[in-house]
């Protein structure tokens, strides 16, 4: 997947409002592979619409959205499996990690449709966030920043062209902060994968190729 | 595999299948033995080796006039009959057109009396014996009497008389004397009691032997038969009484005896199936529905199980090895239960019957794993169907 291109879409609880202001609804926007792309909005405004658009968790939109040339629209459940495998991954904002499993499981679980990354791999991810540790506790006992960090190797954990991250950082210490992005850079840009971020305030400091203001 | 099940094995109502379990155990162990009884009773009711053996009717005219001979059969009654579609099998009596005495020594008294014998094709013969065989030439004539008589005798006769009951085996051991004369000859044979019959209400040579006398001690003119003995699918069905009234024909058989009870066979087993097939309708209800609140109360970890990229089917994995296992059990738990209630009534089915039956469950097996296809199928189907849901954009 090279390209994916919204076309005048927006959520249909917006769709009657005349005072919309956005470089994303209603506008024609491509985000392109090997692009880096920051979407920084207020709270309310859709943000996590928008990833869930994308994603195919949900289709309560108005307008297009073209993957190259696939309307996503028409995706069937096993389409959208095809595209979670290997096409887009996404760190969620709520995680969307099991709590009953350890942090460790939670990334094998997916690896293990996958089958992406070695568990040395794994492992070593787990050593660089500073969560070594913490591999065989369970996710529930975790704390939210450490939590964000497991998300994110489980995310890691396929090929991928494009990468969501909705609000990566919201839990993290610069430090951390930092660690995270370079992981991800690193990752995408052997990749060759689009980076699309959002953020309602703190960021990942990188440099983007391009601001969106939702 | 493992890691879905550890995530999704959680909620999963111990109580719930255990309920399931057993009441589809139930279900499918009395339907499959339902089904089982029936298939081991009925041969013996519509078989050769009938238990009630009434399939067979014997045929006669009526007498009509006193002096005239026996009304007897045409050979273009005989061609219409063996037409109809009704008749499986037709065969003639031949009575014997020479004389015959018989003679008994008894309690050291010679008993003699004149008699006559008849043959029938071995196949319609109700009785299994080696000895059962003439050539020209033997001195012995193997003779079948109807059990009737031996009856007869020991609870009517013999009371009357004084005279000791006798068993089957005695009179197996009994020679009579045969004196046989016409055609110019006169010859002294040995008459040896084979067997009984309780089809067959005469005294009964072999085919061959009747032939060969026939044409010795009386002239060979085949005389027409006066006795025909059908062999009929259901002798009690419409269309026999319809054509034997018309055709002023008397049967000298009872209505089928078989028939009825294959009838009630029919019923019985059609009560117990029922009763089966209830207990696992309601088995398999309580399953779906357990299933359905095991998917409902898994349902964000399922979601999110496909948000990370588990296919539906994928997902759907371990309960559909869940329902595999449980109804695969059930199978072959119930047919190991009909196995061992087989061989338990078999038993007594053999001792009615008079010979050994074979107890291996083949009904039970086919329809077990034909019911067990489907309740999988099934399962497999609605459990899909909730998962696709659950995947659905919203």
């Amino acid at each position: 997947m090279n390209t994916i291109r919204l076309s005048n879409v927006v959520p249909e609880i917006f769709a009657s409002r005349e005072d919309l202001h956005s470089d994303i609804w209603h506008t024609e926007l491509t985000f392109e592979r090997g692009k880096r792309y920051l979407i920084e909005a207020a709270s309310g405004t859709g943000k996590s619409s928008l990833c869930s658009y994308l994603y195919g968790q949900r289709g309560d939109y108005r307008g297009t959205i073209l993957f190259d040339n696939t309307d996503a629209a028409q995706l069937s459940a096993n389409g959208w499996s095809d595209i979670r495998q290997h096409h887009i991954s996404i760190l969620f904002q709520d995680l969307k990690l099991f709590g009953e499993l350890t942090a460790l499981e939670n990334v094998v679980i997916k690896n293990n449709i996958t089958h992406a990354q070695t568990l040395d791999q794994i492992t070593s991810w787990f050593g660089e966030l500073g969560i070594a540790d913490k591999l065989h506790a369970r996710i529930d006992r975790m704390s939210y920043g450490q939590q964000q960090r497991v998300a994110l190797i489980r995310a890691l954990c396929q090929p991928y062209e494009f990468i969501l991250l909705d609000e990566p950082i919201s839990h993290l210490d610069d430090r951390n902060s930092d660690i995270m992005r370079d992981i991800i850079i690193r990752d995408a840009e052997t990749k060759g994968a689009a980076i699309i971020a959002t953020s309602i305030g703190k960021h990942m400091n990188m440099d983007y190729d391009k601001h969106l203001c939702l | 595999m493992t890691l879905i099940w550890k995530l999704l094995r959680k909620h999963i109502s111990i109580f719930e299948l255990a309920v399931f379990f057993i009441a589809n155990l139930i279900g499918m162990a009395v339907i499959l033995a339902g089904i089982q009884i029936y298939s081991d009773i009925k041969p013996m009711l519509t078989g050769k080796k009938s238990l009630i053996g009434n399939e067979y009717i014997i045929l006669t005219r009526p007498v009509e006039r006193v002096g005239m001979g026996a009304p007897t059969f045409s050979a273009e009654d005989i061609a219409d009959l063996n037409e109809q579609p009704f008749v499986v099998n037709l065969g003639l009596f031949a009575a014997s057109q020479y004389e015959v005495d018989g003679s008994i020594m008894f309690n050291g008294r010679r008993l003699s009396t004149m008699m006559f014998f008849e043959a029938v094709p071995d196949s319609f013969i109700d009785v299994t014996s080696a000895d059962w065989k003439f050539t020209p030439g033997d001195s012995t004539i193997p003779i079948i009497l109807p059990r009737n008589y031996l009856n007869l005798y020991n609870f009517g006769f013999s009371q009357t008389q004084k005279l000791p009951q006798i068993t089957e085996d005695m009179i197996k051991r009994v020679e009579l004397g045969i004196r046989l004369s016409g055609n110019g000859h006169r010859d002294d044979y040995v008459g040896r009691v084979v067997g009984f019959s309780d089809r067959l209400n005469t005294i009964l040579v072999p085919m061959e032997f009747m032939t060969w006398a026939n044409g010795y001690y009386a002239d060979a003119k085949d005389g027409k038969p006066t006795r025909l003995i059908l062999e009929v699918e259901n002798p009690g069905a419409p269309e026999v009484t319809n054509y034997l009234t018309e055709h002023g024909y008397a049967a000298e058989d009872k209505p089928s005896e078989s028939s009825k009870a294959l009838f009630l066979l029919k019923v019985c087993v059609a009560v117990i199936v029922g009763i089966g097939v209830i207990f696992s309708l309601l088995s398999i209800i309580i399953l779906t529905l357990s299933i359905y609140l095991l998917l409902q109360k898994n349902i964000t970890k399922l979601e999110n199980l496909v948000l990370i990229g588990y296919t539906p089917t994928r997902v759907a994995m371990p309960y559909n090895l869940m329902t595999l296992t449980l109804n695969l059990s059930i199978l072959v738990i119930s047919l190991v239960v009909v196995y061992i209630a087989q061989g338990k009534y078999m038993g007594y089915l053999s001792d009615i019957a008079g010979y050994e039956l074979s107890a291996m469950p083949t009904t039970a097996i086919v329809v077990g794993l034909l019911l067990t296809a489907a309740i999988i199928a099934f399962n497999f189907f609605i459990i899909y169907r909730k998962i696709r849901d659950i995947s659905k954009r919203r």
